[in-house]
């Protein structure tokens, strides 16, 4: 109120104040103007004396606050396209980075979870040059002698069918040493841990995930004691783990599903026993304390004889030896993911550059159009303090906006991410945002503009006043800025360049890829996962009567063209089994092992194999054991190289005189096809009917061997239309039954490529939106040029200058920038090349068509960039222009 | 802008302005200008304000509550703002002026020594 009363009429006053003392002066004989003028020097700076007036009575800083951010506002509000292009630029750039450092973050950086991780170790065994996991008696002589470690635990993955209550569903399981859980240095949230006695088979206990608990039983906490159904199988429940827990963690090792279920492993007799089988337990095992790592290698090494000593003669004197290692879990789970992650850092690190060099550029330009008014503020009495004030205000509100303009965007990038590339990474179904990158990366781009934002304050007060006022009216603008904001753009466009180039390889490798010849067909498809529960399914026969049932009913749906029974689709691995063929050739090279298939019903006309050479099962084949095998080229060519492998013989096992498997008869060829993921090597294989899967392997198996099955149907229709029909036709058979996974040919395919997917995707994404930051900051440069030099092209004209030559001049300026920059960004692009080329498929690191289209791309953006500018350039009106001087 | 003014007048201490200030509202209200001049011969043109600081001095006052003002009309039949002492402004100036006192005769004492004694 007061201060109100007090500050109205200042102006007023003042002036009158200045004519009273103008009037005095007249009397003491002056003239007027001199009268005017004295009066003005005694009463000093008018404004700043209002300034101070007025701070007198409040916080001076946040009144000039306020006034620069009117100001911001207005003047931001004059040239919206500056400001919606630094906003967009720095939400761009901001929250590309955000998500990609998150996601890193989340799978490299972030702890394991588990109490002093770094003692943890992943164990192995080595087979020929592979590591694998354990088999049961190899883990158990390990964890009998064993002194380096405090304790070892196996694990494997298992599939349960959870019934019961509602609906029954396919869950993960997996079953785990008594003392895994104390070993990772975790307790359950509910109930007890396993204990050693449940750790026999016929214990039917179980540990619940949190979010198994959360889904299925609502977070009941009376679920402790009570019992579940596990394969038609009862079971209690006698703990909870808490939400944070994961394990097996994802990654690319062997077990890497997540278990919603935990069952002790409780290894068999038969499992005890059964030498050289079964290498599927994971082992993991935690140092004691003070043991190094190579310490526990060195007591590996002396395990591995003993364990080799254990082992039949027969298979001694084959040559069977088996080796341990181990390397630390850390190094297990995140291993081969590493280089991509860290090329998508390297990646998102250019965008940053980019990022921050287009602001830069942006800023610098605007504050260059602002020499002039920064220079009268100065004539006019501005303090320094007040006029950088002013400038960053400008700089802060636009850093805020893009800010959170970047926050959004790395939310929605985020949520954006695929749920495949979600899965392929470890320890990553959640991505926060993580806050500290946040302000990382928007502190990176806030700190530049701020930076540049202050330049013309220093071109002011180094030139005199009077001399910025001059210059910027006339003549062009400061040689340095010109230049610092020039090699900007030559910086934005290098950069770009070698985004594009690594986007451009990446897509080309990922087309090479696609292009690759499965050996099959996947196009209209429709696949089906089952696994049949040992109760209910005790009998080999109740397990081929659904078999046949299935099929039968498959086949006869309309719109099914042919279906078959596999125990594994292409892409998926199954049995993998030591071979030896009669009539073989000794030469080297020859595998000693083939992956194994068994099939039912017409397999290779339905996922369209085409068969070399022979024929496919015969009906009879298909029920009754005639000791017959398809194999695939690669198998017929290893063995018998130049020949028709047709009728010749192989039996699974060593060629070792008492080997009781039979010799089965080769009745046809079949092409290859690709076992693992899409661009792997395929494997060598071969095809059984499922008739001559043995009786005794599916009564009564403790394991689930044999009783996975896929059922794959060709239609002539969208094979998506089927889905519901064939639901109904396995309800049909059994209304207890869940199906595991229900999905096209193609879309199984296209999981199995999604990390190169992604790669090429995000490459592409961060590759194009660099090429549009470089354009935006070429244009931005181009028009400031034009605007500054309207006076030379003003003078141009006049002196007759064709319109043309303007527009070829400007054109010519910026596309020398864009040259110089593609050249630069070419060199570059060749050593990343070179260091990416081991993450491409088929595709060299010096590629032509990348490092072809790369340069036209450029120049072509390059144009579009430079050609309002130049239009308008051209268009200048050289009489306005030099009349307004 | 006072470069060549400053040699010959002395820059006033800013507690001084106000001081005097309150000394030349003792003998009855002012506007601001009447208060410049006031100040400028009660000096003999030595203490010199720079005019404008004036106004800043002033609003210092009116917060603390030493001075107010309020609208009156000059001696040219204009509008203007009269400033005035306070109660609590006489009583201020009563004790700054023996400070004031004070302090002169402290630095005089220690200039000229001789003299005084």
């Amino acid at each position: 109120m007061r201060r109100k009363q007090a500050l109205d009429g200042l102006g007023q006053e003042i002036r009158d104040h200045i004519e009273r003392e103008t009037q005095d002066n007249i009397d003491k004989g002056m003239t007027p103007t001199e009268a005017r003028r004295q009066a003005m020097i005694t009463f000093g700076n008018v404004t700043l004396t209002m300034e101070h007036t007025q701070a007198v009575w409040g916080w001076p800083a946040l009144d000039a606050i306020r006034q620069d951010l009117r100001y911001v506002f207005r003047t931001l509000c004059k040239k919206p396209a500056f400001a919606l292009i630094v906003i967009l630029t720095l939400g761009f750039g901001i929250g590309l980075n955000t998500a990609t450092f998150s996601v890193v973050n989340a799978a490299l950086i972030r702890p394991l979870g588990f109490a002093d991780p770094d003692r943890l170790v992943a164990l192995h065994e080595r087979l020929g040059p592979q590591d694998a996991p354990f088999s049961p008696p190899d883990f158990l002589d390990v964890e009998r002698d064993q002194q380096s470690f405090e304790n070892v635990a196996a694990y494997a993955n298992v599939p349960f069918e959870l019934s019961g209550r509602s609906e029954p569903i396919r869950i993960d399981g997996a079953k785990v040493s008594a003392g895994l859980f104390s070993l990772l240095g975790v307790s359950p949230l509910l109930g007890r841990d396993f204990q050693s006695e449940d750790d026999q088979p016929g214990t039917n206990v179980a540990v619940l995930s949190w979010g198994l608990w959360q889904s299925r039983y609502g977070g009941d906490r009376s679920i402790v004691g009570q019992t579940i159904t596990l394969d038609r199988r009862i079971y209690t429940v006698i703990g909870v783990m808490p939400a944070a827990f994961e394990f097996p963690r994802r990654g690319p090792q062997a077990n890497n599903i997540p278990a919603s279920v935990w069952v002790p492993i409780a290894f068999t007799g038969v499992e005890r026993q059964a030498r050289a089988n079964g290498f599927n337990r994971s082992v993991i095992a935690r140092l004691k304390r003070g043991v190094s790592l190579n310490a526990a290698r060195a007591e590996l090494e002396v395990l591995a004889r003993r364990v080799n000593a254990n082992y039949p003669p027969e298979l001694q004197r084959a040559g069977v030896a088996v080796g341990l290692s181990a390397a630390p879990l850390r190094d297990e789970i995140v291993g081969r993911m590493e280089r991509p992650l860290l090329l998508l850092l390297g990646a998102v690190g250019l965008v940053l550059l980019v990022t921050c060099a287009n602001v830069a550029t942006l800023v610098l330009s605007r504050a260059a159009s602002r020499t002039r008014e920064i220079a009268v503020r100065t004539a006019l009495g501005a303090s320094r303090a007040r006029l950088v004030q002013l400038l960053l205000t400008e700089v802060t509100v636009l850093s805020i906006v893009g800010g959170l303009v970047g926050l959004a965007a790395s939310r929605l990038i985020v949520g954006a991410l695929p749920r495949a590339v979600a899965e392929a990474i470890p320890a990553g179904q959640e991505f926060s945002i993580d806050f500290r990158v946040l302000a990382f990366t928007g502190g990176i781009a806030i700190a530049t503009s701020l930076l540049f934002a202050l330049i013309p304050l220093g071109t002011v007060a180094r030139a005199r006043t009077g001399l910025a006022l001059q210059e910027t009216s006339r003549s062009t603008p400061g040689r340095r800025r010109h230049h610092m904001q020039a090699s900007l753009v030559v910086t934005t466009v290098m950069l770009a360049c070698v985004l594009l180039v690594g986007a451009g390889l990446f897509i080309r490798s990922f087309s090479a890829l696609m292009a690759t010849d499965p050996g099959y067909n996947p196009d209209r498809v429709l696949t089906a996962s089952l696994t049949l529960p040992r109760v209910g399914y005790s009998t080999a026969a109740s397990v081929r009567s659904f078999h046949h049932a299935l099929l039968t009913r498959a086949s006869a749906l309309p719109a099914v063209r042919s279906a078959a029974l596999v125990t594994d689709l292409p892409l998926e691995r199954y049995e993998n089994r030591v071979l030896s063929a009669e009539e073989a050739q000794l030469a080297e090279g020859v595998p000693s092992t083939t992956n194994l298939s068994w099939v039912y019903g017409p397999y290779f006309q339905t996922l369209g194999i085409q068969l070399k050479s022979g024929r496919v099962f015969s009906d009879v084949e298909a029920i009754e054991p005639r000791g017959v095998v398809i194999v695939n080229e690669r198998l017929a060519r290893s063995f018998w190289p130049g020949q028709d492998a047709v009728g010749k013989r192989l039996r699974w096992g060593l060629n070792v005189p008492d080997n009781q498997n039979p010799w089965l008869t080769i009745i046809g060829v079949v092409a290859d096809v690709a076992d693992g993921p899409l661009g792997a090597e395929p494997s060598v294989h071969a095809y059984e009917p499922f008739s001559q899967l043995p009786d005794n392997v599916l009564n009564n198996t403790p394991t689930s061997f044999g009783r996975q099955v896929k059922l794959a149907v060709r239609t002539d229709a969208d094979p998506l239309a089927l889905v519901s029909a064939v639901r109904a036709e396995i309800g049909g058979i059994d209304r207890q039954l869940a199906i595991e996974s229900i999905a096209t040919m193609v879309d199984r395919v296209g999981e199995t490529v999604s990390p190169q997917r992604f790669s090429a995707m995000v490459l592409g994404a961060f590759a194009t939106g660099s090429l549009l930051l470089a354009a935006v900051g070429l244009y931005g440069l181009l028009v400031f040029t034009v605007s500054e030099r309207a006076r030379e092209i003003a003078v141009r004209l006049a002196l007759g200058a064709q319109r043309t030559e303007i527009l070829r001049i400007v054109i010519g300026h910026g596309l020398k920038l864009v040259a110089f920059g593609l050249l630069l960004g070419l060199g570059i692009s060749y050593g990343t090349g070179r260091a990416i080329a081991s993450l491409l498929y088929q595709t060299e690191s010096y590629d032509i068509v990348t490092f072809g289209t790369v340069p036209i791309v450029l120049l072509l953006i390059g144009v579009i960039a430079c050609a309002l500018p130049a239009y308008r350039a051209s268009r200048v009106e050289p009489m306005g222009i030099l009349r307004s001087e | 802008m006072s470069t060549k003014r400053s040699r010959d007048h002395i820059e006033l201490l800013q507690g001084t302005l106000d001081l005097l200030i309150l000394r030349t509202l003792r003998w009855g209200p002012a506007h601001g200008h009447a208060i410049a001049k006031a100040i400028e011969h009660g000096s003999d043109d030595v203490l010199l304000v720079e005019q404008g600081s004036l106004y800043p001095a002033l609003h210092r006052l009116i917060r603390r509550g030493w001075i107010d003002f309020e609208e009156g009309t000059s001696e040219n039949n204009r509008r203007a703002k009269f400033y005035r002492l306070t109660p609590k402004g006489r009583k201020q100036l009563e004790v700054e002026t023996s400070k004031w006192d004070k302090l002169a005769r402290a630095v005089g004492r220690i200039l000229r020594p001789a003299e005084q004694e």
